[in-house]
Formats: structure tokens, sequence, C-alpha cells
């Protein structure tokens, strides 16, 4: 029979998903062990978290620096966890969180290194003709942190 | 003996006028033309770029979102998706990652950033299933909804 413009419908053919028992299986099976076999073999490199902080996602490694632009009530050479972690990732594998990930699963660790202000900002208002102008300067409290560690344990399921 | 003012020849004289001018020229040292060395058309220029950088602050905000969702757009197209579907697909999976850090991942982890592009499009074709199927068949398994306590 003639193919007309009316014999499929006018969306796109969605193709057959695979069955949902069955991938379930693979994935238990293959998937899951095998990356749970690479992390127990400690076979990555350099990790990456994805971590929720201070009302703001930072993506960070080891070995760097944070500044938020509050103040933190820790001292200066507390360690700090970081729970609400969205993301971690390394080069063959990443785990994604919906929207978090476990607690017994990752392990960020951070230092508070100082505590300061930032420089002084100024916010001004000028309306022209009115002999209106004000000025006022701004000094923001800001925390450094340094993340020391980012930790995977091998209980995924 | 009561003295209530001072006497006629102690007068009130200005002595730092040097520093004050000197306060707003060190905003203007970066000008172009007389305008970073004469204090009177200094005043003028350096109260407009304070005025400028106090509501370039709110701009920015909104110019870097539209930036990060420009590089997200970008980047999903290079796997077949455009940018609504990607996002929409993302939220409805359950991953709440903002568009800075999805515009760093497309940026510094391309891999990253592929597994998402495949979870958003999997996502949507079992929303087209879903939709267009009716019932009786089994819901996606990516459409499900994770529930944490």
């Amino acid at each position: 029979v003639a193919k007309t413009s009316l014999t499929s419908a006018p969306w796109p053919e969605v193709p057959k998903l695979p069955d949902p028992v069955e991938e379930a299986k693979y994935h238990a099976a293959e998937v899951v062990q095998k990356v749970n076999g690479m992390i127990s073999a400690g076979q990555y490199g350099r990790l990456f978290a994805v971590v929720h902080f201070a009302s703001k996602q930072w993506k960070i490694t080891s070995e760097d620096l944070i500044m938020m632009d509050n103040v933190l009530e820790a001292e200066c050479g507390d360690r700090i966890r970081l729970e609400k972690v969205l993301l971690v990732g390394a080069d063959d594998f990443t785990l994604i969180g919906r929207p978090l990930l476990g607690k017994d699963l990752v392990r960020v660790e951070a230092t508070v290194i100082e505590k300061t202000e930032s420089w002084p900002k100024i916010n001004m208002r000028f309306w022209k003709r009115h002999n209106y102008q004000r000025k006022k300067i701004i000094r923001n409290p800001q925390t450094v942190l340094r993340i020391n560690t980012i930790e995977i344990y091998p209980c995924l399921s | 003996m009561v003295v209530l003012s001072g006497a006629r020849w102690l007068r009130s004289r200005l002595t730092d006028r040097f520093w004050r001018v000197q306060e707003v020229l060190k905003y203007a040292r970066h000008f172009r033309g007389r305008k970073n060395r004469c204090y009177k058309l200094a005043v003028r220029s350096v109260r407009r770029a304070f005025v400028r950088s106090t509501k370039a602050r709110r701009e920015k905000k909104r110019i870097l979102r539209a930036l990060w969702i420009t590089r997200i757009e970008a980047a999903s197209l290079e796997h077949g998706l455009k940018y609504p579907a990607f996002i929409s697909n993302l939220v409805k999976s359950q991953v709440e990652l903002n568009r800075k850090v999805l515009a760093d991942l497309a940026i510094y982890e391309p891999k990253t950033f592929k597994s998402l592009a495949a979870l958003a499009q999997r996502r949507r074709q079992e929303g087209f299933l879903a939709a267009l199927g009716d019932g009786k068949e089994p819901e996606g398994i990516f459409s499900r909804i994770v529930h944490h306590h």
C-alpha cells in the first residue's frame, strides 16, 4: 500500500524500550558489580564531586579552595564533612544522585582556612538634577575552605 | 576670664584638601582623558562609575545564567538533544543540578555530560511511551520517583 502523509503519526516513531525486569537484572548483575569492583579495587584516578553547600552548588576536587560569602560557625582549622553530595565522578564511571547520594557512599572532607571580609564594595545611588546621592561601603564576611579528600565506598546495590 | 569664641586671627582653614581630592582621584586613575587628572571632571565620572557598578552587580546574575544556558544548549545539541528537552527530563528524573554546574561539566567532564544527556533521552522516551501507550504497559525504570526518608 502506498504511504501517504497520514499513514504514520506526525510525531517521530518511539523505539521500543527494553523490558524493565530484564534491564533491572542486567543493571544489578553487570553494571553495579563492575562499578563496585572498580571502587573496591581502587581503579579510579582523581574524583570530582558536585556538592550543595551554602545554598550554592560547587564542582570540587581534592586540594581545591572554595570561598563562600557568609559566616560559618566553625573555627579556623576545623575539619568539616560536606554532606548533600549530588554527583561523584571519576574517569570511567559517574554516580548520579537522585537528588542526593547516600552518606554511606561518599565522604567529602574540608578544612576551614580563613575567615575574612570581602573587599569594600561601593553601593551608590544617584538621581540627576535632584541633588540626591547616597554612597555605602559594604564588606561581606567570607570563609575559605580547602577540600581535603573525596572518598567513595563500595556499597552500591 | 571666660572666652566664648576664638580670637579673630584664629580662622578655621581647610588643611587636608589634598587628601580629600585624592580619595576621589584614586578611583579615576585608569580612566581616559582629563577625567583621570582633573578633580571636577573626575567627580562626575567616578560617580557614574559607582552607580553603573551597583546596577551591573544585579545584571551580572542574569548575564551569567544566560551564558550557562547557551553553553548547555550547545553541549546538549552535540549529543542530539535540545535544551528544553534536556533540562525538563533531568528535572523529571530528580537530578537537581543547576545550570552553573551543568555548564562546568559540559566543559570539563564531557563523559559525565554525555551520560546525563543519555539519561535525559531515555527519560524522554519513557515519557512518550507513557503518553502514547496509555496504561497496561510497564512504567519505565527511569520514570520511577525515588522517595527519601
